[in-house]
């Protein structure tokens, strides 16, 4: 790139992350949370909602549904944030953290549509899905649930079928015409898929915001607007940009890799617009609804939104800051607090800013809670075996030529995970293999 | 490559704007679910706070009458719920305020919205409003337990089964099974004072503002709960007391699903603009998709490793 300031950490290429073990006590652990999660979820559908949550008559929806779905698709939206910023905006930097996107919003759409079917309580009559004719076309939460499970399972796990292709591709050439007749085909319908995985997300994210409409009065003033469809979509997109960021570079600290400051530091710059523009009009529609005197009462809805306010604007400001100084530091911290601030505000109408006439209390049950963290284990076990088996982690060009010199060199039996057999690792290949 | 703004904008408007905004905007005045009919055979209860002496005995009457077993889990021995639950469709409360004001008694069970905020979320239309007589009633086969009514109804009257693998939703469907045989609902048929009267939605309101007439001074704002708020209701309330007291919030003449959900409504009406948005999509991506691949070539020669997408 003539011009343009040398960066030796160019992200230029995903590449796995290589000579970690998948099976660690992290991972192991994970997988006992996600066994204990299923036989209790095995448990709730004998035994039914009561007994294993804190639900009631007041608050009809727990964190299955508040958290698990309204919170963790909205980290999980990175697909449709950056994905519209590379494609449709074309910011062509962040194409290199598109696969770690379409992958944690992948995993965070199925495992809260997973808990979603656990949480209905007649879970088996979902099969009117099929029948468009049977639907509400203007139920917000039909709109959420349909909408939802059509995009996670047709346009969102295609976009995911790129590294899977790759990796069948680099295992056997045997396999090769065959993969790449199937890219081709992806190819050309390509546009068709992403559009749709742009169009989908916009709707049912901002549905989500939707539902709490209906609950009218009972969703606290701050909280409660016509334009919560809008701010929930928003709070989605800047927190997804803080999903995806954060994830990569928490990745990159773990498993030692270089970060590319240039991608970073245009994400940040994303997310601070994102975030400016979502307070701008989170402040004013609260204002020209009459309802800022609220936010100054002494009680703890006044509390839950300054709390949300200070993290969103400090996380916000952390990363205006962070965009100058190119400091991963306060960049990260900026990612996680604003982040945080969304999550809060996400879960405010459904829960803390919910006031259910007669009053009544809702605390989550130990088995909701377990239930609730065994489903964030299998999204979490789920993306490290994908960044250790899948090139998924944007990484410098250099990277790819490490890991091939790995397994020629270091570790040469460890055949089967893909990116050895066959030896395909670039132009230099066929004389290197000539010497085996 | 530089102009993606304004290339998105044109390339939607080119895509066909006005065919959405005439089906979003244009068509809006007119847009059907705004407009709350009437059921042509709207039947409904009238309630009237001061004639009613909290016997409890439509109470009795509607668990008998829809085959419930009567809820005695307060003592074992007394049929006292507390509060509608998935055995009491039906139940009777006291307001009874503590500096010596009037108290009276209220009976609950389902207002049958004219445009019930239930049956407005419920995705697969499980809660559904009977076109003719107007009864909001749950089918068992299109339920999915999301529990969405519980949260939409302005009344909190709709209650989930907690326990059990087959939960169901409770809440009164007008004793429909009856009304079908030519008999009254459970409730009205036993009332020993006329407090709750059932008929036809228009009978009972001139009845309720002949009462109103007979006896000035007597109701609280001399007005009808459910003529017009909440768009309507079928069930109707007369007191001496505020309506707000005894659980009936005021929720103002527009109906709930109508003042929160109309930009869903239009936004979604025939899917006009999300088709116009997914066009205007397709058109730009399109372009970036072929521009990116040009360049994954690029990098493919000058790297010699395969390209990414």
């Amino acid at each position: 790139m003539s011009g343009e300031p040398l960066n030796d950490d160019r992200w230029e290429r995903a590449v796995p992350v290589y000579g970690f073990p998948v099976v660690t006590r992290f991972f192991l652990g994970l997988v006992v949370l996600v066994v204990i999660a299923f036989a209790l979820s095995g448990y709730r559908e004998l035994a039914g909602l009561g007994p294993v949550s804190g639900m009631n008559d007041a608050f009809g929806w727990g964190i299955w549904k508040t958290f698990n779905v309204m919170v963790l698709t909205a980290l999980g939206s990175g697909a449709f944030a950056v994905g519209i910023a590379a494609w449709v905006f074309r910011r062509k930097r962040m194409f290199a953290l598109m696969r770690m996107a379409l992958l944690t919003s992948f995993l965070a759409y199925a495992c809260g549509l997973l808990l979603l079917g656990i949480d209905a309580g007649r879970p088996w009559n979902f099969y009117w899905i099929v029948f468009p004719w049977k639907w509400n076309m203007h139920s917000p939460l039909a709109e959420v649930a349909i909408c939802m499970s059509i995009y996670a399972m047709l346009p969102l796990a295609i976009e995911n079928l790129p590294p899977v292709l790759e990796r069948l591709w680099y295992f056997d050439s045997r396999l090769r015409p065959g993969v790449e007749k199937i890219e081709r085909k992806l190819h050309s319908v390509f546009p068709w898929v992403i559009s749709l995985a742009y169009l989908l997300p916009g709707m049912h994210q901002s549905s989500l915001g939707a539902l709490m409409l209906l609950a009218g009065e009972r969703v606290h003033p701050l909280w409660q607007t016509l334009f919560l469809p809008v701010l929930y979509l928003g709070a989605a997109c800047f927190m997804s940009f803080g999903c995806v960021a954060g994830t990569t570079m928490l990745c990159c600290l773990m498993w030692k890799r270089a970060m590319d400051m240039d991608v970073l530091a245009e994400a940040a710059r994303i997310t601070t617009c994102l975030i400016g523009g979502w307070l701008a009009l989170r402040i004013l529609d609260i204002a020209f609804r009459g309802a800022l005197g609220t936010a100054f009462h002494f009680d703890r809805f006044a509390g839950v939104f300054w709390l949300e306010t200070v993290f969103i604007a400090g996380g916000g400001w952390l990363l205006y800051r962070s965009v100058k100084t190119r400091d991963p530091q306060p960049m990260f911290m900026g990612y996680i607090l604003s982040s945080a601030g969304g999550m809060l505000y996400r879960f405010s109408p459904t829960t803390l800013a919910f006031r259910p006439n007669p009053e009544a209390l809702y605390f989550p049950a130990t088995i909701e809670i377990v239930v609730s963290l065994g489903f964030i284990a299998l999204g979490v076990a789920g993306f490290l075996v994908a960044v250790k088996r899948l090139a998924i982690l944007p990484a410098p060009l250099h990277a790819w030529h490490d890991m091939a010199n790995y397994f020629r060199f270091r570790r040469p039996y460890i055949r089967w995970t893909g990116y050895f057999q066959g030896g395909y690792f670039g132009s230099d290949e066929p004389k290197a293999a000539q010497g085996d | 490559m530089a102009i993606t703004r304004r290339e998105l904008i044109t390339s939607i408007a080119k895509a066909g704007v006005p065919a959405a905004v005439a089906v979003t905007a244009g068509a809006t005045p007119a847009l059907a679910d705004e407009h709350i009919p009437v059921p042509s055979a709207a039947v409904g209860l009238l309630y009237d706070a001061t004639i009613c002496i909290g016997c409890k005995a439509c109470v009795a009457a509607c668990a008998a009458a829809n085959d419930t077993p009567p809820d005695t889990r307060g003592d074992d021995l007394h049929q006292a719920p507390s509060d509608l639950n998935e055995l009491t469709r039906n139940i009777i409360k006291l307001y009874k305020p503590t500096d010596g004001s009037p108290s009276s008694f209220v009976k609950r069970q389902c207002m049958h919205c004219l445009d019930p905020a239930c049956a407005a979320g419920c995705p697969f239309q499980a809660l559904s409003k009977d076109p003719e007589t107007g009864v909001v009633s749950w089918t068992a086969e299109k339920c999915i337990g999301c529990r969405y009514c519980t949260i939409t109804c302005p009344y909190h009257i709709p209650r989930f089964q907690w326990q059990g693998f087959n939960p169901r939703v409770t809440k009164c469907e007008l004793c429909r099974h009856r009304l079908a045989q030519g008999l009254k609902p459970g409730c009205t048929s036993v009332c020993p004072t006329g407090a709750v009267i059932f008929g036809p939605r228009t009978v009972l309101l001139l009845e309720a503002k002949k009462r109103i007439r007979e006896h000035p001074g007597r109701y609280y704002q001399d007005r009808v709960y459910g003529e017009a708020d909440n768009g309507g209701t079928q069930s109707l309330y007369l007191s001496h007391v505020p309506f707000e007291k005894l659980g009936l919030p005021e929720l103002g003449q527009e109906s709930v699903p109508a003042r929160t959900l109309r930009w869903q409504r239009r936004f979604y009406h025939y899917f006009a603009l999300p088709a116009v948005l997914y066009a205007g999509l397709v058109q730009v991506i399109r372009k970036s998709v072929n521009g990116h691949e040009h360049e994954l070539l690029e990098s493919e020669k000058r790297t010699g490793l395969r390209a990414q997408l």
